[in-house]
């Protein structure tokens, strides 16, 4: 099976020609998890290399997201009953007040297309929201998004919250957007700060002590 | 003259303006903010008041950056702080039209357009010319780049892709946005205030210098030649990263380019030098430590990078423009 055709396809942001492809593969035999670790991921990664010389900007990486996720809804259900081991779980959403999730958006895809499992709480979630999640889900790392100077103060009502529930011990808390850098996560408590979608993967592989 | 202009005409070094805007002031004041962001007098009350406090050198009448996309169309909540809740609902429909969106500053203000729950053009009118009459330094009346604007009534994420997608329909929201500003800048022109343009979303952390060079470039330029022509002062203000179309934006020929990073080599007067973190977070050391580092700059609006956070301690701006002051002077 010739996967650097989907990979490329990602990379091309070809929607349909992704969805086409995955449907062709997988009519030819081909493993869900194959096309995932050899097609979908490899090109999400050049996207991510890309972006991050500043060859693709936010709408090239929208548009790849979008061709990525066209495949990986395909294969997604399969993957669940082949139990493909994930690298572990993460709970991401835009902090309460807050609606400009792009950024985050970016930063799951990114993610997802790492090997994590994510559960993506939205955009505006309220602190509360982000607790109960970290309860249900238990989540090894817990990633809010914040665009603006009135939102990002929620990040650190929601790190006090983890620890008067007691349960800042067991998560890594990691922060991203405009208004916030590594200086304000020292700030707040959090285990990390990561400029983009690329700088957010490799730090939770390291957080984690996962290999990329 | 006053200092700003002296300061653009290099007859004078430095002038200092820390970005406070309506909100910081109104957290200071302990008043409602929604209360502020749709009432005219409430946004000069509060304005004058953090200028009376803190003595900077210019006004900027900004309350939140949804004014325009409002009044075209999209939905705002209030509280606790404005927030863009959706985009402006025909934006579709009128796009596969090529017939852009028709509402016009006038409609607004008029009455005859219904969609603008909360009719705040009129509202910053009223507050500059209550401002006008107070307030001895020059003034400046915030407005979103034809580029930015195009972004909120389009929806971001939708708008961005379409840029890529469909040059004509991008086109075309773009030149709605750019033929709204253009008769509401006619309405702040003859109110004789300088303006400040917010385009936040052309920087190169969202788009690519080509597309800036397509689609931002010159509806930014069209505003900023009738802002000149009027006599009145242009700025520009771009948070993100501006290192790529640098260049650019020095050729738009405006009288000031607010940017994050202020080392960057311009023809047009910077302002900038203080990023938002340091205001927000930092000790008196960093505070200076930032306004030292901006002394290899022959002339400089000193500000921070972006608008003030609400909650920065009153104390921390004061003692930015006393440094800034101390430092200057001698």
């Amino acid at each position: 099976m010739e996967y650097s055709l989907i990979k490329r396809a990602v990379v091309d942001f070809e929607e349909k020609k992704v969805k086409e492809l995955v449907k062709e593969f997988l009519d030819k035999g081909a493993f869900p998890n194959e096309i995932l670790e050899q097609g979908l991921i490899p090109g999400m990664k050049e996207v991510g290399r890309l972006f991050a010389i500043k060859e693709y900007y936010v709408p090239e990486v929208l548009l790849a997201s979008e061709a990525f996720y066209a495949g990986f809804e395909l294969i997604k259900p399969l993957l669940v009953q082949t139990d493909v081991a994930r690298k572990g779980k993460i709970v991401i959403g835009v902090v309460q007040g807050d609606i400009h999730d792009i950024g985050k958006n970016i930063v799951k895809v990114m993610l997802e297309s790492s090997g994590f499992e994510i559960v993506d709480l939205g955009k505006d979630v309220p602190n509360e929201k982000f607790i109960e999640s970290v309860i249900q889900q238990k989540p090894q790392v817990l990633a809010l998004s914040s665009l603006m100077t009135t939102t990002m103060l929620q990040m650190e009502t929601i790190i006090k919250l983890l620890y008067k529930k007691k349960l800042r011990k067991n998560i890594k808390v990691i922060i991203g957007g405009a208004p916030v850098n590594q200086e304000y996560a020292n700030k707040i408590g959090a285990d990390g700060y990561a400029e983009d979608a690329t700088g957010a993967v490799k730090l939770v592989e390291r957080l984690l002590g996962v290999n990329s | 003259m006053n200092w700003i202009e002296e300061v653009i005409q290099r007859k004078r070094r430095f002038a200092v303006f820390p970005m406070v805007c309506a909100d910081h002031c109104a957290y200071l004041l302990n008043i409602n903010f929604a209360k502020v962001a749709t009432s005219g007098e409430k946004l000069a009350e509060v304005l004058e008041y953090g200028y009376r406090l803190y003595k900077y050198d210019m006004v900027l009448v900004f309350s939140d950056p949804y004014i325009e996309a409002e009044a075209m169309g999209c939905k705002i909540e209030f509280a606790p702080y404005p927030r863009l809740v959706s985009c402006t609902k025909d934006f579709q429909s009128r796009i596969r039209k090529k017939s852009g969106l028709e509402t016009t500053p006038a409609k607004v203000l008029r009455g005859s357009d219904k969609r603008p729950k909360h009719n705040r053009i009129k509202e910053i009118l009223k507050a500059v010319r209550i401002l006008k009459r107070n307030i001895e330094a020059p003034i400046f009346v915030s407005i979103k780049g034809p580029f930015s604007l195009a972004c909120f009534i389009g929806g971001m994420e939708r708008f961005l892709k379409l840029l890529l997608e469909d040059n004509m329909q991008a086109q075309n929201v773009v030149e709605s946005a750019l033929d709204f500003q253009l008769q509401y800048l006619d309405m702040l022109l003859d109110l004789d205030v300088n303006i400040m343009i917010g385009d936040p979303m052309v920087s190169t952390s969202v788009i690519s210098p080509a597309l800036f060079k397509e689609f931002a470039f010159e509806p930014l330029k069209v505003l900023i030649t009738k802002i000149r022509k009027s006599h009145l002062i242009a700025g520009i203000h771009i948070c993100g990263e501006v290192r790529q179309i640098i260049n650019e934006l020095d050729n738009l020929h405006a009288d000031i380019l607010s940017i994050e990073d202020i080392t960057l080599k311009t023809k047009t007067l910077k302002m900038g030098g203080v990023s938002t973190n340091t205001i927000l977070n930092g000790s008196v050391k960093d505070i200076r430590n930032e306004i030292e580092n901006t002394l290899s700059q022959d002339h400089l609006i000193l500000s921070t990078s972006c608008d003030v956070p609400v909650k920065t301690p009153s104390n921390n701006i004061k003692r930015m423009i006393k440094i800034a002051r101390e430092i200057f002077d001698n």
